[in-house]
């Protein structure tokens, strides 16, 4: 007892995690106050509303840099997620076809193992109890 | 009145000395901080079984010589990647299942792409959850599959399990899902009906931007990325913690869009008029009655959970349907309750236990 009360450093971190409830507890009823939901919507409405008009000023904005937009560099990822799936449906095509063949080699999807598993007949350590 | 504890100086010079110690490691430990990345995350070893646009369905390799008849398909919050669940070695829930025996498949998400936009309710209960059932089943050749669903995953799978009571679903799992949205109060003060123009909303954006998503969720508890990062400073000495601290960090701030029509229902059908909750709620118009879930369920709450308090979760076990059902309620909040030391040592071995003797 008498180490942490003569310890900074425990006494900082102690202060530091009430200093996090009570701020956050406060916050918690400001931020439950029909006032905060109106003016955080009110704010949210207008950032909406400018989100789009922002998004076509910097698309402009970037193309006249020479650099590549959001937009662009959306496309691009969006042409990898398509590379992805077709390399993915290629691989899932290949080991259908081993299967069919009924063929295994290395670097293919390893057999299963049997599904013939059993509960232990005690049940395993749980640890600390709720 | 106790007498003040007299001062040890012996104790203050060794406290001092290991605190100027900790300081330099600060430093130099803070440089590294800086210049290398993070762990790798959700590395077990898995492939992909099926892509479709946001969606995406892995099987994880077994680890076990012997499996469980039943396998697992997991259905990841929306909001979210699922590598929560597969964080590093060692603490990875996905592979602690693997070891003890399951069959894991997951249903994981993307941040769905502009043209996704139009993605309802329906397109996740109706399309994609019976889409993945079906490829493991396929899969693994098994009928039966047990699902587990993570808050709005959980409520996911609720939706599909009570609109398809006779589907193959053998045991359902629902750690922390919201059943009452009302009591989820400061989300409910967030989107209140008076202020918030959801339509105008996803009329302008499609979808949700992340930032959106992430806000919301930082807004719970306003305080808290402030103080994380002063804790992070003060431990930066201990290699433990920083992993620990740039896993979870990675991850919450790794939010996901949500597509705008799914954005519109949740909002509509579930913030303001608590569907789910009332009965009333129907998915394509087909009823989503949870009482005519019938299956063995278990559900996780976690006792601190700020996001989906447990007043907002309490609801499901008396709601459902089933003979066969448990809550059980355990220290921590909404993601120590799955990941890290605390889900190792509580959820992640009472859920094995529930589940063995149900998987075969």
């Amino acid at each position: 007892m008498s180490d942490k009360v003569n310890d900074p450093v425990a006494l900082w971190q102690k202060m530091l995690g009430e200093m996090e409830k009570g701020f956050n507890s406060l916050a918690s009823e400001a931020l439950s106050s029909p006032q905060f939901s109106r003016a955080m919507n009110q704010a949210g409405g207008v950032t909406a509303g400018a989100h789009k008009q922002l998004g076509d000023l910097m698309e402009r904005y970037l193309i006249s840099m020479n650099m590549p937009s959001r937009s662009q560099m959306v496309g691009i990822a969006e042409r990898l997620q398509t590379i992805e799936g077709q390399l993915a449906d290629i691989k899932l095509l290949l080991q259908e076809t081993l299967k069919q063949g009924g063929e295994t080699r290395a670097g293919a999807t390893p057999a299963r193992p049997p599904r013939t598993r059993r509960p232990p007949t005690a049940p395993p350590p749980s640890g600390e109890t709720p | 009145m106790s007498a003040a504890p007299a001062l040890d100086l012996g104790s203050i010079q060794d406290r001092i000395q290991s605190e100027v110690q900790r300081a330099i490691m600060r430093s130099v430990k803070g440089v590294e901080y800086i210049a290398s990345s993070g762990p790798a995350l959700g590395s077990t070893p898995k492939d992909i079984l099926s892509i479709r646009g946001t969606m995406r369905l892995y099987h994880y390799r077994p680890l076990a010589d012997e499996i469980y008849r039943v396998p697992i398909l997991i259905v990841m919050a929306t909001t979210n990647r699922g590598y929560i669940l597969d964080m590093v070695p060692g603490q990875s829930f996905i592979e602690f299942l693997l070891k003890r025996g399951y069959d894991v498949y997951m249903l994981d998400w993307t941040a769905p792409k502009p043209e996704e936009r139009s993605l309802r309710m329906e397109d996740y209960v109706l399309d994609f959850i019976p889409h993945c059932l079906k490829r493991v089943q396929e899969d693994c050749g098994e009928e039966d599959v047990s699902v587990i669903g993570y808050c709005f995953g959980g409520v996911l799978s609720l939706l599909y399990a009570s609109i398809h009571a006779d589907g193959p679903v053998k045991n359902l799992i629902c750690f922390t899902t919201p059943i009452d949205f009302r009591k989820m109060t400061l989300f409910q003060n967030f989107s209140d009906r008076r202020y918030f123009d959801v339509d105008g909303l996803v009329d302008a954006v499609g979808n949700v931007p992340p930032e959106m998503i992430l806000s919301s969720f930082e807004m719970l508890r306003p305080a808290s990325r402030a103080i994380s990062q002063i804790q992070l400073w003060d431990n930066i000495w201990n290699d433990e913690y920083v992993k620990s601290y740039r896993m979870f960090d990675r991850w919450a701030t790794d939010t996901l869009p949500l597509a705008g029509e799914y954005f519109r229902t949740i909002t509509k059908d579930l913030m303001w008029d608590n569907k789910l909750f009332n009965g009333s709620m129907t998915v394509g118009g087909r009823a989503a009655d949870l009482a005519s879930i019938k299956v063995p369920l278990l559900h996780a709450v976690a006792e601190h959970d700020h996001i989906v308090p447990y007043e907002a979760a309490r609801h499901l076990i008396p709601m459902v349907g089933s003979a066969d059902k448990e809550e059980v309620i355990l220290k921590g909040g909404h993601v120590s309750l799955v990941a890290g030391p605390n889900a190792m040592k509580r959820l992640w071995p009472k859920l094995d236990n529930w589940l063995c003797g149900r998987s075969t």
